[in-house]
């Protein structure tokens, strides 16, 4: 009985250490077709953890895949494009789940981010799933402004970790990721 | 002596590849392009020769380039008759789209088709970062002006034409 404890526990950890983003889909925009030009696509390839971009240009995004084994910094990806002369219109993201309830303003660690969920139905989250990250600089500023108009919590407009994020045992000012699901 | 040799060689082609590699400028022979047109025959750049050439690259999904393609046509029905050609190179995945695109946009002029986007094997050969992109190049084949438009285009076709 301990025995299949133990190995229940040890799938349940190996599980929780392999949840990682595994891929992503992203849209951009500037002044300019963002599409017309090879600088972002240039841009978001050069990042460690990304293994293959692919441009989508059906649905105007860029198709990113994650190397395996690497955690994914979103803010790393917003950089790239922003210095490409460009900016984040929408950022989802799949990673794999491994118990995660999607519950509206509570917090969750997944593959090292913190995520902080703006909307959930109380639901488990088990496996792929996507989620939308809907921070400052990974989407419209008008649509920027109705996420944050909706919440009263100070995170959501600083994307660092306030009174809320703390009581939950998030660190002071570490970076918190607001997401829909 | 050997190693001397093989030290100028490799010196050689590492100033070759550096060269290849290069964005094409001003003065510099045209790269040879050889690819499908919309009949799926394979058209050559270096085959218009003795004409003066606009190389256009672009692709159905890049508004700008859909823009460009409205004052080209009438650019082209100008100066066709004197000795003027455009070549256009698309970068689109999908040849229907193409086809479509060059449709819609009424375009007479020399169509290829490279599929691949931004890998497409011409457009890295060519170096190109951006579309619409653009190569003026005389009638001998060497390439005179980059992404010239309106007033500027007209005036160096009318030069190079010797009109």
């Amino acid at each position: 009985m301990k025995r299949m404890l133990s190995v229940v526990l040890f799938v349940f950890i190996s599980v929780a250490l392999h949840a990682q983003f595994t891929k992503a889909s992203l849209q951009a925009s500037g002044l300019t077709c963002a599409m017309c030009s090879k600088a972002v696509k240039v841009a978001l390839e050069k990042i460690p953890f990304v293994q293959e971009v692919k441009v989508d240009i059906k649905n105007q995004q860029y198709n990113l895949v994650f190397k395996e084994g690497n955690n994914v910094d979103f803010d790393a990806l917003s950089k790239a494009v922003e210095d490409a002369g460009f900016s984040v219109a929408s950022l989802k993201a799949t990673g794999n789940f491994s118990n995660v309830k999607a519950v509206k303003d509570s917090h969750a660690e997944v593959a090292g981010l913190n995520l902080h969920f703006l909307n959930g139905n109380d639901e488990n989250l088990v496996g792929e799933r996507t989620i939308t990250i809907v921070d400052k600089n990974f989407l419209s500023a008008k649509a920027f402004k109705k996420y944050a108009s909706e919440s009263k919590h100070a995170c959501v407009q600083t994307g660092k970790a306030d009174d809320c994020c703390k009581k939950e045992g998030v660190a002071a000012n570490a970076r918190v990721y607001h997401v829909i699901i | 002596m050997k190693i001397q040799r093989k030290n100028y060689l490799l010196f050689v082609f590492i100033i070759l590849s550096i060269v290849v590699k290069a964005q094409p400028g001003p003065g510099k022979q045209a790269i040879e392009i050889a690819l499908p047109s919309l009949s799926g025959d394979t058209l050559k750049l270096s085959s218009l020769k003795g004409k003066v050439v606009l190389l256009d690259f672009w692709a159905s999904w890049c508004g700008p380039c859909r823009f460009s393609n409205k004052k080209l046509v009438k650019l082209y029905s100008k100066y066709k008759s004197q000795g003027f050609e455009i070549y256009s190179v698309s970068i689109d995945d999908s040849k229907g789209d193409w086809k479509k695109a060059v449709q819609k946009d009424k375009i007479t002029w020399i169509q290829v088709n490279d599929a691949g986007g931004w890998d497409a094997r011409t457009a890295i050969t060519w170096n190109i970062t951006g579309i619409p992109t653009s190569y003026l190049i005389n009638k001998e084949g060497k390439l005179v002006g980059m992404d010239l438009e309106g007033k500027d285009l007209e005036e160096a076709v009318k030069d190079l034409l010797g009109k």
